[in-house]
């Protein structure tokens, strides 16, 4: 009698388990289509007649500014609750994926612009809302070249937002001063300046190389000023450029150059700069100058604010003697963080709305404090580290897209992986730019 | 309920009709039903499913997909990063059991022969199993740091200079450099391992083997490995496909980089999959990586557990 | 038993202390910059001393939402836990004790399941957990955590349940104990030591657990601890001294567990042993 009440009961646990798994287990497809989302990230369930969405973001370290942004838009729409979720960046691009695999992304994401929102884009997951920024001559707020980022097929898809940032070379003065340096304004200065450096112990460049990316800016740059950016671009819409072009050649032979003479710290490909050991170089005197985006003010103020206001100054990247680029130009993005809304969202015009208090006059105020650069016309700033990135943007021909962020992811991750490799001396100038052209007919077709 | 006659432990699913569902298939199948349930649903079904996808081109995020046949395959036997982060799990799987496996069975020995000083060493033994993977990638990329770390700081504070290196950044050694690092965090898994069955083995068979006149090494060698067999080729066949499968610190420490230096086929599966936009390829990575580590896993697993039982009898 | 101090066991010594230096540096270092600034550890030497200790990175900590993660993760690595201790145990005994023909295709299955790379199963898992309604909640994680535990748990036992002796079993069965007896009054009892190290295994990579909880999770409410360090994670930068101390505070319930619990995985082998 005593084993058959037990398998009764252990039948019992399995029938209540089974149950269990089974009603979670909905047929499990594959995304076959984006049809039929969930509610889009809804954590509760919405009462009758109200709206309620999810709004990811990076901005971890500032949480915040958008916090307080949002909660200013839900004072203003009662009815209508955001959820707001902050997230890591390298977790983020993991999370927005799988999210939008699955067919449920959050109503407002954001993105760098460029390449992959443009695979969104083509993907029909992105709302084209060059009718809202339209309406009242709202575009009209924002800094021109902070559009181009998030403009294809003439129409508008996220609304530039977060900070504007380009890379400059940050340059300790103290120790310039020390050694008689002045800022270049050529290249061939700053190989000078180098090897001054090098005589006294100091590694000219620090850079923590391990993401990859650091290294691509000095390319980037290199290209811009021996050529301008159409030569990029040409190769990078397949519109009769090529990336075997001798410029792009060129620029990595005085990468290898500049390499070869010592230019850099020794083991950057293996330092990771979200642990701040190129910054660390910095502080420690161990090393004079780092080209990075002007977040480095914020992200050094915050570490070291002492080293900062007696140590930290910037130039801008040298032009090249010869060079056909025009010397203002710039590399970076103005908008850096660029908000879209998803096409599952069943609330656009809530979401937009509440996007315009991102950026409005309030949130720009706060953004400034904190250090960023709004990218909106007439910001300025009583910083005059900041108001100097400013004008340099405010000056430049042209502002050149970061080009991991320009092109589609594919070939981004190419590029970076190519600069890692072009850097440590792994490969050629020449195979360099073959990776990338061969990359990039595979991509196109062409 | 007849309790003669009885076979001892054989449960015979067979078609000879029987008057009562034998009791040991019942078992069988009651016991087995939930861990296939969970298993089905959340583990073997996805890989299924990712075989499907390697036959199409899709970026993950498009609801359409473009039917590809086996031209991600074909890629995929041209690809030399993946057949360099195929040679990279192997020397993990050949460093990992050749270092992790020896001392981690000789620190199980120490803790379980030394007595009650050893219980202080014995938690100390076991904290770098309960550090999460970014804990230990930021703490290693500060002892590894060219500048500031302590290892290039010992060797200059001791004159040996020329040893100094980039740890992490020379293509040539990062590898071995996170090895090391995935040794320290995964002896500790073994010596529990190994600690749990030398603590089975009863102090009688000790005694004996004294009385016998063994000593502490004939002992060792003759009695307790033995005895260890099965736990060794437990740990040996988790050693293996842990490497093969590893994705976790060298995502950390290098991103399987510089240059695809310390490259494995899980990173390149995750770089593949959620940076390039390309899930198709991925997924076929990921079905080369499970069929490289089933085929490998099976052929070690089973003909060395056969050879166990057909010793212990 | 009288220790003798010979040559050998001086070696033996000093290797032994030589490891532990070995194991436990790397948390001297995240002792040492839990208690700097941020501004202390990039400007002086990385294996300094603390020149003024601050306690506010562990304060920090936990004023901010440390309890309602640790609370979360302690919920989810207790159940997933408990539930696999007591699935694994029961197949580990089928394939560790009855033989049929299909034992080893389906631990093959097992085996299988040990492979699987988990970022292959990350879209159908989310896809699976927001249509079954339970998204942002930690029952979600439960079903992953437990899945992917099992195989390596089943693995583990059924290598310790084959060591059990058969005439334990064999009498057992003489007295009319079916599999099922046999399971509960002897194998279980007597696997007391597999059980505790696959418990103390599982709970320690699931109370480490990152993808998972962050695919399946959103709001702050329901994160585990992993996730806390992101509070103090940037775009482009990190806090270090503070992630230091979310890391050291997250592992010190681990430490604690394992501390009390490794005095009942001797007690369990004793009981065992005297059994036996």
């Amino acid at each position: 009698m005593r084993r058959i009440t037990r398998y009764a009961s252990m039948l019992m646990v399995m029938a209540i388990l089974l149950a269990a798994i089974s009603a979670c287990a909905a047929p499990v497809a594959a995304p076959s289509g984006a049809a039929e989302p969930a509610a889009p990230g809804e954590a509760a369930a919405p009462a009758a007649g109200e709206v309620s969405f999810e709004f990811w973001h990076i901005q971890t370290s500032t949480p915040e500014l958008l916090q307080n942004a949002v909660d200013r838009f839900m004072a203003d729409n009662p009815g209508v609750s955001v959820e707001v979720v902050p997230l890591q960046n390298d977790p983020y691009k993991t999370k927005i994926k799988v999210a939008m695999g699955a067919g449920n992304p959050p109503c407002v994401f954001p993105t760098w612009g460029g390449g992959p929102l443009y695979e969104y884009i083509q993907a029909g997951q992105v709302v084209d809302i060059t009718d809202f920024m339209q309406q009242d001559g709202y575009v009209d707020r924002f800094v021109p070249a902070s559009l181009s980022n998030v403009t294809f097929d003439g129409k508008v898809w996220g609304v530039p937002v977060e900070n504007s940032a380009i890379a400059v070379v940050w340059y300790n003065k103290t120790i310039f001063e020390e050694l008689g340096l002045e800022p270049p304004a050529t290249w061939d200065e700053l190989l000078a300046i180098v090897d001054t450096l090098n005589e006294n112990d100091i590694a000219p460049f620090a850079m923590a190389n391990k993401t990859k990316w650091p290294s691509s800016m000095f390319y980037m740059y290199l290209v811009d000023r021996l050529a301008g950016p159409e030569v990029f671009a040409g190769a990078a819409t397949r519109s009769g450029g090529t990336f075997e072009d001798p410029v792009f050649v060129e620029a990595g032979q005085m990468i290898q150059d500049l390499v070869n003479r010592d230019g850099f710290v020794e083991g950057f490909n293996g330092l990771d700069i979200d642990t701040g050991q190129s910054r660390q170089l910095l502080y420690a005197g161990k090393a004079a100058m780092e080209l990075m985006g002007s977040w480095q003010i914020s992200t050094m103020r915050a570490e070291n604010p002492e080293w900062v206001a007696a140590n930290l100054a910037f130039f801008p990247f040298p032009a090249i003697e010869g060079g056909m680029g025009d010397p203002s130009n710039v590399v970076g993005t103005v908008g850096d963080n660029f908000y879209s809304i998803s096409s599952v969202c069943p609330y656009p015009d809530e979401a937009f709305k509440m996007i315009q208090y991102l950026i409005d006059d309030a949130s720009v105020a706060e953004r400034g404090a904190a250090g960023r650069i709004p990218p909106v016309v007439g910001f300025t700033t009583d910083d005059p580290m900041l108001q100097g990135i400013i004008d340099l943007i405010g000056n430049a021909a042209s502002v050149q897209l970061w080009y991991d962020q320009y092109l589609p992811p594919e070939l981004g991750e190419v590029h970076k992986d190519t600069m890692q490799a072009l850097f440590g001396l792994e490969i050629t100038p020449e195979q360099a730019a073959a990776a990338h052209e061969e990359a990039a007919v595979k991509f196109f077709g062409q | 309920m007849t309790t003669a006659a009885r076979d001892n432990t054989q449960a015979r699913i067979t078609t000879r009709p029987r008057p009562l569902i034998n009791e040991y298939a019942l078992t069988a199948a009651l016991f087995l039903l939930p861990t296939f349930a969970f298993l089905f649903i959340f583990v073997l079904w996805p890989i299924v499913d990712s075989f499907r996808l390697s036959l199409y081109k899709w970026n993950g995020v498009d609801p359409n997909l473009t039917f590809l046949g086996v031209d991600n395959w074909t890629r995929l036997a041209k690809d030399s990063v993946f057949w360099r982060a195929l040679r990279n799990n192997f020397i993990i799987v050949f460093l990992s059991i050749i270092i992790q496996l020896p001392v981690g069975l000789a620190l199980a020995v120490l803790l379980d022969t030394g007595g009650r000083m050893f219980r202080f060493f014995k938690v100390i033994y076991f904290l770098p199993l309960l550090l999460s993977t970014v804990a230990i990638g930021i703490l290693f990329k500060y002892i590894y740091d060219p500048y500031f770390g302590i290892i290039n700081a010992t060797l200059e504070a001791v004159g040996l200079q020329s040893l100094t290196q980039a740890w992490l950044s020379n293509p040539r050694i990062a590898l071995f450099s996170v090895i090391a690092v995935i040794c320290w965090q995964y002896i500790p898994f073994y010596m529990v391992l190994f600690l749990a069955s030398l603590t089975g083995i009863p102090q009688e068979l000790r005694e004996a083997a004294y009385i016998d006149g063994a000593t502490e090494n004939t002992y060792f060698w003759r009695v307790v490995l033995p005895l260890l067999r099965g736990s060794i080729i437990t740990a040996a066949t988790l050693s293996l496909i842990g490497s093969l499968k590893y994705f976790d610190l060298i995502w950390v420490m290098t991103e399987g980089g510089p240059v695809n230096a310390t490259e494995l086929m899980a990173t390149y599966m995750y770089k593949k999959a959620f940076n390039s936009f390309e899930m198709g390829y991925g997924a076929t990575i990921a079905s080369a990586l499970f069929i490289v580590v089933l085929v490998t896993a099976l052929t070690v697993y089973f003909p060395l557990q056969r050879r166990e039982e057909d010793i212990a009898g | 038993m009288k220790t003798k101090i010979t040559a050998k066991s001086v070696v033996i010594f000093v290797l032994a202390v030589l490891w532990l230096l070995i194991a436990f540096v790397p948390f001297w270092f995240m002792l040492l910059t839990g208690f700097k600034q941020s501004l202390e550890l990039m400007t002086r030497p990385v294996w300094a001393l603390p020149e003024n200790p601050i306690i506010t990175n562990f304060s920090n900590v936990l004023a901010n939402r440390f309890f309602r993660f640790l609370t979360n993760s302690t919920i989810v690595v207790s159940v997933s836990i408990f539930l696999v201790v007591l699935i694994s145990s029961m197949a580990a005994y089928v394939f560790a004790r009855i033989r049929f023909r299909l034992n080893q295709p389906l631990f093959a299955l097992i085996i299988a399941g040990l492979i699987v790379p988990i970022h292959v199963t990350l879209i159908p898992i989310y896809l699976l957990t927001t249509r079954a309604g339970i998204y942002d909640t930690l029952s979600a994680l439960i079903g992953p955590y437990v899945a992917f535990s099992l195989p390596i748990s089943i693995f583990i036992l059924t290598q310790f349940m084959r060591q059990i002796p058969y005439e334990l079993e064999d009498a057992a069965r003489i007295d009319g104990c079916g599999p099922m007896g046999s399971f509960f009054r002897i194998i279980l009892p007597l696997s007391r030591s597999g059980l505790v190290t696959i418990a103390i295994f599982n709970a320690v990579s699931l109370w480490n657990e990152f993808v998972f909880a962050f695919v399946l999770t959103s709001s702050p409410s329901t994160r585990t601890l992993p996730l806390a360090i992101w509070d103090f994670q940037g775009q482009y930068s990190a806090d270090i001294p503070q992630i230091m101390a979310v890391l050291i505070l997250s592992a010190l319930p681990l430490i604690i567990a394992y501390v009390i619990f490794q005095e009942q995985l001797v007690k369990g082998i004793m009981a065992g042993a005297i059994k036996g």
